[in-house]
This record gives structure tokens, C-alpha cells and sequence, in this order.
């Protein structure tokens, strides 16, 4: 018979490690949302030189796996010859660059996306209206672009919340890896379960914070 | 002087040569009116006087001051003071979605030209009254309809004061029963002498309104004039065919 003090005494290492969870994540989104807007613009440069820099960054990014790029920057960097004794970080931070890298890729498509969606006689009356070039992407463009995008971002989002379980394959000590020490201590799924219940709540208040965004955003 | 000088004027698509020879003057307070039929070059003509087409060749100059000379073009920032002389309204509108009307209107006086903010209040004020929006300043572009979208996109072309205004074609994307409320608002500024260059489908309003008709075919205009001589007594076979199948 399950007691509530059981559960207490596994959920409480839990909400410790889903600290470092939401703490990925909050790094994560704030770091690769701008990150992944400027890829975007560098896809969309006239310098064709940027533009192949950004799509080769987007298809190494994409095409690998988030697994094998964490396990890289956590274990690999420091083996590198020369330089690698400089790149021996905290694996915290490694994981952190890692995630912050990947979804700038998947970001900067999404934006990408966004902005085909809008329509080419938005620039023309921008133009016609006399703002500059800079003018026209932070008055007229962006916001639109971020409205289209939106529905995308959160679906990202929601993503980004689950892949911080791979913080599990490099040791650091997150909420999935406090849920698999006590099923291996106490031979019970339990711990499963209520990792599982917090990871939903999580991406639930997550969901509920983009519907807010996009209500606000309706422009209606 | 005349305020828009055209001569000239050549543009191609690959080998298809959209505007040839184009050659006209518009005088101060003139209404001239573009008509034709569909592909004869009339929306890229006037686009190309606002820089929104390149030109290949010949000479645009708007106010005394030559946006192109023989196919080279002003400066970026010639350009911009020449073109920031005219408003332009568009077919489909393009209204800020994401603003309201009264943002719409508002937006460029504040950041393009830096204004104040009780002047440009005021000035989107009257505007909303001249176009017969008042009640939908702090509506978004979603909620009107047509007719009302592009009385917000000529108020919206006025707030910058320009010397003279395009229209490319403002009701072709209009239900017949609105048309009415926006060719109303185009007479109301005729009837003000703003110097207008309205590209147009709607051949009573061309023959009302218009102190000179220009008639596109095919790349060049074939025939001008008075809407009395275009319409009455049209001088050209294609000019003819046209008035009469249009007029039918």
C-alpha cells in the first residue's frame, strides 16, 4: 500500500531536479528565440555567403541528433587537441549551449515560416509610407511575423520542456534522473508516474501561458 | 510647370517589354485617369512613378525633381524625399493588420517624420471624419469590410501630406455595393484639387472625374486627352473598341 509519506519523500528530490529542468528551459527559450531570429534574417540576407553560413548551421543542426550534439559539448569539446583544455565547462553550461544551439535552428524556421506568411504588399506600403528598411521589420513585420509564428513557437516549446530529459544521458541531475533513482531504490514505478504528472503540469501551464499569448494577439 | 513629367519611360520583363516609350505630363491639380485593358502596363506605369518598379530607361521627374534621368536613378535619400511627395493607395488595401485604423493612420507621421503626438491626433481625427470612419478608430482591419479598408488606406496615404496621389485600381477588389463609398471619398478630394493619377476599371468614374484620360495599350498609351474626346470621339481603332465594348 502506497502512503502519502512515500510519495512526500520521492516527490520532494523531484521538485528539486525539476528546478534544473525549468531552469534549462527558461535559459533555453530566452537564449534561442533572439538567437533563432537571427539566423533567420542571415537565411534571408542579399550576402549569399551569410545565407549559406545559416542554412549549413540549420542543416547540421537539424540533421544530427540533440543527443549526440549534448553528448558532444559535455565529453567532446575537451578532447578536442589544443583547445580543448579550454572547453572543458561546467556540464550544466555545456548542456545549456547545447539546447540554447539545436533550437535556435528549429527557431530560426519557424521565424523563417513566419515570415513568408506575410504578404508582399505589407513592404510595399511600408515603402511607399517612407520607413527605413529597419523601420519596416520592427514596426510592420516582425509583429506579424511572431503572431503567424506563435502556434509553432509554443509547439516548440512544449518540445523543448520533454528534450530537457536528456540532461539524464550526461549526469546532470534533473527531474527524470531523481524519478529513476528511487524506481531503482525502492523497485516501484511510482516515481514514473509522478514525474510523468509533473512534466504535464509543467507543459500545461506552458500551453495555457501561448493561448493567453495568441488571445492578446488576435488583432481583432 | 507640370508636376509629373514622364519621358520615355521603358520597362521590360525578360523579353517581354511591359512599358515602352511611355511619355506624359500631369499638371498641378489635375485628376488623370489610367485606363485600358487588363496587361497594357497601366498598374506598373504607376508604380514605377513611386519606385516600386524599376525602369530600364527614360526620365521620371515629380515637382521639378528627377526621381530618373535617362534610366539613372537618384540617390537613396533623393529618392525617398522625391517619392515622399505622393501617397499611394493600393488594390488589395495593405492595411496594418496587426494595428488598428487609428495606428494605421498614425504610425508613419510618428516615426517616419518624427511629429508630435496631439498634431498627428488630430490630424487622424479629421481624416477618420473625411472618410466616414470615425466610429472605427480603435478597430482592428479585421472587422471592416472592404469599402471601409481602403477609406482607412487613402486616409491612412493623407496623414503624409502628400502632394499627389496613386490609385492602383481602388475598387477592383471590391464587392460591386462598395464600390460607391470609396469612388465618393476620391471625388470628395478631386473636388479639393489634390493632384490624383488613378488607375481605374470603372469607366463612369474615369468620365466624371478626370480632367485627362490616359488610354494604355499594350505597353504604351496609345491615345490622351479630355475625357470628351476619349470617350465621345476616341481618335484610334483600339481606342474605339475599347470605349465601345467597356461602354456596352
Amino acid at each position: 500500500m502506497m502512503s502519502m509519506d512515500y510519495l512526500f519523500t520521492i516527490t520532494i528530490p523531484m521538485l528539486e531536479g525539476a528546478k534544473m529542468t525549468i531552469l534549462l528551459f527558461l535559459i533555453a527559450v530566452i537564449a534561442s528565440i533572439p538567437l533563432g531570429f537571427v539566423i533567420t534574417l542571415m537565411v534571408k540576407s542579399a550576402i549569399k555567403p551569410v545565407a549559406w553560413l545559416a542554412n549549413f548551421y540549420i542543416y547540421i543542426m537539424r540533421g544530427t541528433p540533440l543527443l549526440l550534439q549534448l553528448l558532444l559539448f559535455c565529453f567532446g569539446l575537451p578532447m578536442l587537441p589544443l583547445i580543448g583544455e579550454y572547453l572543458v565547462l561546467d556540464r550544466f553550461v555545456a548542456a545549456c549551449l547545447a539546447f540554447i544551439l539545436n533550437y535556435a535552428a528549429y527557431f530560426a524556421e519557424i521565424f523563417r515560416g513566419g515570415l513568408l506568411a506575410i504578404d508582399k504588399g505589407q513592404y510595399e506600403a511600408a515603402q511607399v509610407l517612407g520607413f527605413s528598411r529597419w523601420q519596416t521589420m520592427r514596426k510592420i513585420i516582425i509583429p506579424q511575423m511572431f503572431r503567424v509564428a506563435l502556434p509553432a513557437v509554443s509547439n516548440e516549446s512544449i518540445t523543448l520542456v520533454k528534450d530537457t530529459a536528456l540532461l539524464y544521458a550526461v549526469a546532470v541531475p534533473e527531474l527524470l534522473h531523481f524519478a529513476q533513482t528511487a524506481v531503482n531504490r525502492d523497485f516501484t514505478i511510482i516515481p514514473f508516474f509522478v514525474a510523468g504528472i509533473i512534466y504535464l503540469l509543467m507543459t500545461l501551464i506552458l500551453t495555457w501561458v501561448f493561448k493567453q499569448l495568441e488571445r492578446r494577439l488576435k488583432f481583432e | 510647370m507640370s508636376i509629373v513629367q514622364v519621358s520615355n519611360l521603358r520597362k521590360s520583363f525578360g523579353d517581354l517589354d511591359v512599358l515602352k516609350n511611355i511619355t506624359f505630363e500631369i499638371e498641378k491639380n489635375q485628376v488623370v485617369a489610367v485606363i485600358g485593358p487588363s496587361g497594357s502596363g497601366k498598374s506598373t506605369m504607376l508604380r514605377s512613378l513611386i519606385h516600386l518598379e524599376q525602369i530600364d530607361g527614360g526620365s521620371v521627374s515629380v515637382g521639378g525633381q528627377d526621381l530618373v534621368k535617362e534610366g539613372v536613378y537618384a540617390n537613396h535619400q533623393e529618392l525617398k524625399r522625391i517619392t515622399s511627395k505622393m501617397g499611394m493607395v493600393f488594390q488589395h488595401f495593405n492595411l496594418f493588420p496587426h494595428l488598428t485604423v487609428k495606428e494605421n493612420l498614425e504610425l508613419a507621421p510618428k516615426y517616419v517624420k518624427g511629429e508630435q503626438g496631439d498634431q498627428i491626433a488630430q490630424r487622424s481625427t479629421e481624416l477618420l471624419k473625411k472618410v466616414g470612419l470615425s466610429d472605427k478608430a480603435n478597430v482592428y482591419p479585421s472587422k471592416l469590410s472592404g469599402g471601409q479598408k481602403q477609406r482607412v488606406a487613402i486616409a491612412r496615404a493623407l496623414m503624409m501630406n502628400p502632394e499627389i496621389m496613386l490609385f492602383d485600381e481602388p475598387t477592383s477588389a471590391l464587392d460591386p455595393e462598395l464600390t460607391g463609398e470609396v469612388l465618393q471619398v476620391i471625388k470628395q478630394l478631386a473636388a479639393e484639387q489634390i493632384t490624383m493619377i488613378i488607375v481605374t476599371h470603372e469607366m463612369g468614374f474615369a468620365k466624371e472625374v478626370a480632367d485627362k484620360i490616359l488610354f494604355m495599350d499594350q505597353g504604351e498609351i496609345t491615345e490622351s486627352g479630355t475625357p470628351e474626346e476619349i470617350f465621345m470621339n476616341p481618335k484610334s481603332e483600339r481606342t474605339k473598341a475599347f470605349i465601345n465594348y467597356v461602354l456596352k
